[in-house]
């Protein structure tokens, strides 16, 4: 056929292509494996090769237009097409919710603290709820009748047996620490977190049961300049923004020196807020070296070994993740609160 | 504990930093000043003295001591040397002390001759802002140097002192004595008396007695100042349910070197607000001084553990300001007010604390790289947590107690505790359900919410099992609100123990096994047994209506309880691969009808038995009852899947094979294969 008449027919055809697939048709008529021009151009072969050279050139040229004035014609259609079709959806309505659970907040703090202290190569322990009194007490150096032992409200167990060494419901995390250095020799990390009860009138800030992790470490030169460093880089990565903290001197009978750790304000940045109560600083946990009577409970040589122990409230650091109020609300199961989270 | 920012002041001639100031640098070196509250002309520090500090700190004169080595100031006590008269104490009374065990030390002195009248305005000031009511001249001026010097004191009227003659002694059981605040308690011989010949005067160290009071017509009296042994005092507060400034002091420890200085100015100041004479020489039944300790300080030990250098004239300076007596070869001379302090580490807390913790710059420890140890419990815990809260369930924490009420219907293996909080947590949590099935009653739960709920808790629960205590973690949940409740648990079951890697699961009927708890807990007829590997782990099912009657919920409720040790043994991470067929799979569906009681699983049994490797799946699509049906019959209907790993089956083939696995079901007498 002449390139012509191609021309013309294919101008006209394209001219009236009234959508997309027209196009697409116009493309195969011309330009498919056994279109007009397509064939034209297999033909070539059979001419001289002076007269081959005029029309391949003309031929090439006459594809290159058709093809951008298909893709021009096409280009006219794209979006109207969507447009002009039943087949459409509301991407405005909402969408349809899986209804998922929740994790308790404690679950999400708890976690993200082990996470935290296993990325700084402490491994996370647990023990028992149940404890005896030579454990929670008598082997952390707080002796019996002691009015330091006032400090730990505590549950004891009635037993139908007489104990040598009573039960009680562990008042604090610590007595994993004792348990832990019986079985395993230092260098070691370790944090616990847990359960544990205190017998005491509840109220917005206190609870019968709540939850405690502990932190250990001790190796043969760990300091106090040390226990500050490690400190602040916990609070540091849970809070996610550089914090500043400070020592205050503090007793338990199980840490010598023992302190108390309190941290800037982060939202009042030490000016004295709500939040901290006009103080300026918030009290994070109690700490301090380990108090080498506890090393000597444990056999191990205190002129050895060094380390500092820890304790803060789980409780207490989702309350001010997620600006609870009352500590009641996080054990009552009621699924609108638990719902948030 | 609460002290007077004037009456610290007095101890001075330089100015105190300002109050605010002053409240900063003892929270960051001494003690937490938890408020500051206003009275009068005077500002009131709230201080929490910490239990170690009682000897020194329960006192003005310990807390200006603080005050003096932290802001440099030189201390000045007041002067206790007395003018004594001629007569001799031995004259007015007699002192006996029955065992020294018990009262490490009695001192005492005797004033002739005074008035009793009002205490002047400074001193009731000062008392007031220690919280301390004024009453008169003598006993306002026993609190204050009390409240001055940190020994309890107590004043007698002499002439209510029945033969002259005082006697320390333990109470004879039934003993009673009326106190000062007309209360009457009833003695035993674990109770410390001061005793004239006849009868108790006072309780040592607690609470003076009414008979011996003085009152405005006073014109002798016995001063005591006495030191008794704390855990006596301790037991005796505990046993009256009595607490009050002098028992709080005593049964914290005090300085029994402290009693002649206390009773010295004691007679001093009484001496200067009421007069009269004092008697020479003092009553002192004493079994010996304190020693004091001497410690050699290791400096080395002081870096090591604070991990800063302190200067050996820093250290020196800083332990001389605490009152300690110190030499140039760090020989510390320890005073008996502190009896905290021991060895080196509790001079290395002095030198820290006072130096200051904020002057030590956090430092990182080069340690041995040591991988956390990988907890397993830890790790499947949050997995398990994340398969159901996936499968929507929301996680409840509830308290470790359950009521009086709940328990006594269970009735078994409790555990009882000696101080139960209340009736609503009175015993141990045998198990989770209990709580859980309150929180669905809990009103806001329960009325207000449409949706189904599901809830799942991880916690300890505890037993008592031949006299031991049994505590065991658990995983359990319930859920109600939807027809299908069994089977959506019983799948949601099977999701959380494939996504723990465990896949020999089988739900067994309910077993009566020693431990009986179980039947208190579950409708029988609609429970099962989960089972890994044929071992029991939990049960799951439709809870007892006994049980829900009891807990006041009026819906039937579907539960799951899971031994989560039990279950961790059989997790894993491990999984293999199973070659996928290349070849075709045909499936021919087969509806059987027989008796209702015939259960699906024998059923797939029968099928999958027939059938062997070449059945790729069997599946349940249907189940039928009631309608045109027979009464007691149902109809199962299954897609049988076919598929071999080795060839493609011919249509003849799979036919042969399903026409086997027919006559296999038919061969149950009532059972009909519907063709």
């Amino acid at each position: 056929m002449d390139i012509k008449e191609i021309k013309n027919s294919a101008e006209t055809e394209i001219k009236s292509a009234q959508n997309i697939a027209g196009f697409k048709e116009i493309f195969q008529k011309y330009l498919g494996k056994k279109g007009e021009i397509t064939q034209v151009l297999r033909s070539l072969k059979n001419l001289s090769e002076k007269e081959r050279k005029i029309k391949a050139k003309a031929v090439n040229e006459l594809k290159k237009d058709l093809l951008i004035k298909i893709e021009k014609g096409k280009k006219k259609f794209q979006g109207k097409e969507v447009d002009s079709s039943k087949d459409w959806i509301d991407i405005t309505a909402p969408g349809k919710r899986l209804s998922p659970g929740h994790l308790h907040p404690i679950t999400q703090v708890k976690e993200e603290i082990e996470d935290i202290f296993e990325r700084l190569g402490f491994s996370v322990i647990e023990g028992p709820e149940v404890e005896t009194e030579k454990y929670n007490f008598d082997a952390l150096n707080i002796p019996k009748n002691h009015p330091a032992r006032d400090a730990w409200d505590t549950f004891w167990l009635k037993t139908t047996e007489k104990e040598k060494d009573k039960l009680l419901l562990r008042t604090h995390t610590s007595p994993v620490q004792i348990r832990y250095m019986e079985k395993y020799n230092p260098p070691l990390r370790i944090v616990v977190p847990g359960r544990v009860f205190r017998y005491e009138a509840t109220d917005a800030s206190h609870e019968i049961n709540f939850y405690q992790i502990e932190g250990l470490i001790v190796d043969k030169e760990i300091n106090v300049a040390h226990f500050k460093a490690i400190m602040g880089k916990f609070l540091e990565m849970f809070f996610k923004e550089p914090v500043k903290i400070r020592l205050r001197p503090s007793y338990f009978p199980f840490t010598e020196p023992s302190f108390e750790i309190d941290m800037k304000c982060l939202v009042c940045k030490g000016k004295g807020c709500s939040v901290c109560s006009k103080r300026g600083w918030l009290e994070m946990m109690g700490a301090g070296m380990v108090h080498r009577e506890i090393f000597k409970v444990v056999k191990l040589n205190p002129k050895n070994w060094q380390g500092f122990a820890f304790g803060l409230g789980l409780d207490r650091l989702t309350m001010m993740k997620y600006k609870i109020n009352d500590v009641r609300l996080l054990y009552r199961g009621d699924l609108k609160f638990l719902e948030q989270f | 504990m609460l002290f007077s920012y004037e009456w610290l002041q007095s101890f001075f001639k330089k100015k105190l930093p300002a109050p605010e100031k002053l409240a900063e640098i003892l929270t960051l070196h001494s003690f937490e000043v938890e408020e500051i509250k206003k009275n009068r002309n005077d500002l009131v520090f709230d201080l929490d003295i910490t239990a170690n500090r009682a000897a020194d700190c329960f006192s003005h004169i310990g807390i200006a001591r603080e005050c003096a080595a932290l802001v440099n100031l030189k201390l000045q006590i007041p002067d206790c040397k007395i003018k004594e008269g001629k007569e001799e104490i031995k004259n007015f009374i007699k002192a006996e002390v029955k065992d020294k065990k018990d009262c490490l030390r009695y001192t005492g002195r005797v004033i002739k001759g005074i008035k009793v009248k009002e205490s002047p305005k400074h001193i009731k000031d000062r008392l007031k802002s220690c919280g301390l009511d004024p009453i008169n001249n003598i006993v306002d001026a026993a609190n204050y140097v009390m409240l001055e010097f940190g020994q309890p004191l107590h004043v007698f009227d002499l002439d209510k002192i029945g033969d002259s003659k005082i006697i320390v002694r333990r109470a004879r059981n039934n003993e009673k004595i009326e106190t000062l605040d007309d209360k009457a308690y009833k003695l035993d011989e674990s109770i410390l008396v001061i005793a004239d010949s006849k009868k108790p005067l006072a309780i040592a160290g607690m609470k003076g007695g009414k008979g011996s009071a003085i009152d405005s017509k006073t014109k002798n009296i016995f001063l005591e100042s006495a030191n008794f042994d704390p855990l006596l005092i301790r037991k005796t507060s505990k046993k009256l349910a009595l607490k009050t400034d002098a028992s709080f002091r005593f049964e914290h420890g005090m300085d029994s070197n402290m009693t002649e200085i206390a009773v010295d100015r004691l007679a001093n100041l009484i001496n200067e607000l009421a007069g009269g004479e004092i008697a020479k020489h003092r009553v002192d039944i004493f079994s010996g001084k304190t020693p004091f300790k001497k410690i050699k300080l290791d400096l080395r030990q002081a870096e090591k553990l604070l991990g800063i250098k302190i200067s050996k004239n820093e250290v020196i300076k800083i332990l001389k300001s605490l009152g300690f007596e110190i030499d140039s070869s760090l020989q510390v001379k320890v005073p008996s007010n502190r009896p905290d302090i021991k060895e080196n580490y509790d001079l290395i807390e002095e030198i820290g604390r006072i130096y200051g913790y904020e002057k030590i710059k956090p430092v990182f420890p080069i340690l041995e790289l040591m991988p956390a140890h990988k907890n397993e419990r830890i790790v499947w815990k949050k997995r398990a947590k994340n398969i159901l809260t996936t499968s929507g369930f929301f996680e409840v924490y509830n308290y470790s107690f359950i009521s009086k009420k709940a328990g006594d219907y269970l009735n078994s293996n409790l555990v009882e505790l000696e101080n139960p909080f209340s009736e609503q947590f009175y015993y141990l949590r045998p198990n989770l359900l209990i709580n859980l099935l309150d929180n669905i009653s809990h009103k806001e739960n329960y009325s207000q919410r449409k949706e189904k709920i599901q809830i799942f808790e991880l916690g300890t629960v505890f037993k008592e099992k031949a006299s031991k205590i049994e505590e065991k973690k658990m995983l359990a949940g319930v859920i109600f609100g939807d027809t299908n409740d069994f089977y959506i648990l019983k799948g949601v079951i099977d999701n959380l123990l494939n996504g723990l890697g465990i896949s020999d699961i089988f739900y067994d009927n309910f077993e009566a096994t020693p431990d009986d708890s179980q039947k208190a807990l579950w409708n029988l007829n609609k429970s099962a047994e989960i089972k890994i590997n044929g071992k029991e782990i939990g049960f799951l099912g439709e809870l007892s209506s006994r049980v829900l009657s009891v807990l006041g919920v009026k819906i039937s409720v579907v539960a799951f309880e899971i031994d989560f040790d039990k279950l961790i043994k059989f997790c894993s991470e491990e999984q293999e691969y199973l070659a996928i067929s290349k070849f075709p799979s045909a499936v021919r569906d087969v509806a059987i009808l027989l008796p209702s009681r015939v259960r699906v699983a024998d059923v797939l049994n029968i099928i999958n038995i027939t059938g062997g490797d070449l059945i790729q799946d069997v599946d349940l699509f249907d189940i039928y009852e009631g309608g045109k049906l027979a009464e007691g019959r149902k109809s199962l209907a299954f897609h049988i899947v076919f598929q071999s790993q080795d060839k493609t089956l011919s249509g003849k083939e799979i036919d042969k094979l399903f026409q086997k696995i027919i006559k296999a079901l038919e061969e149950n007498a009532d059972w009909e294969v519907r063709k």
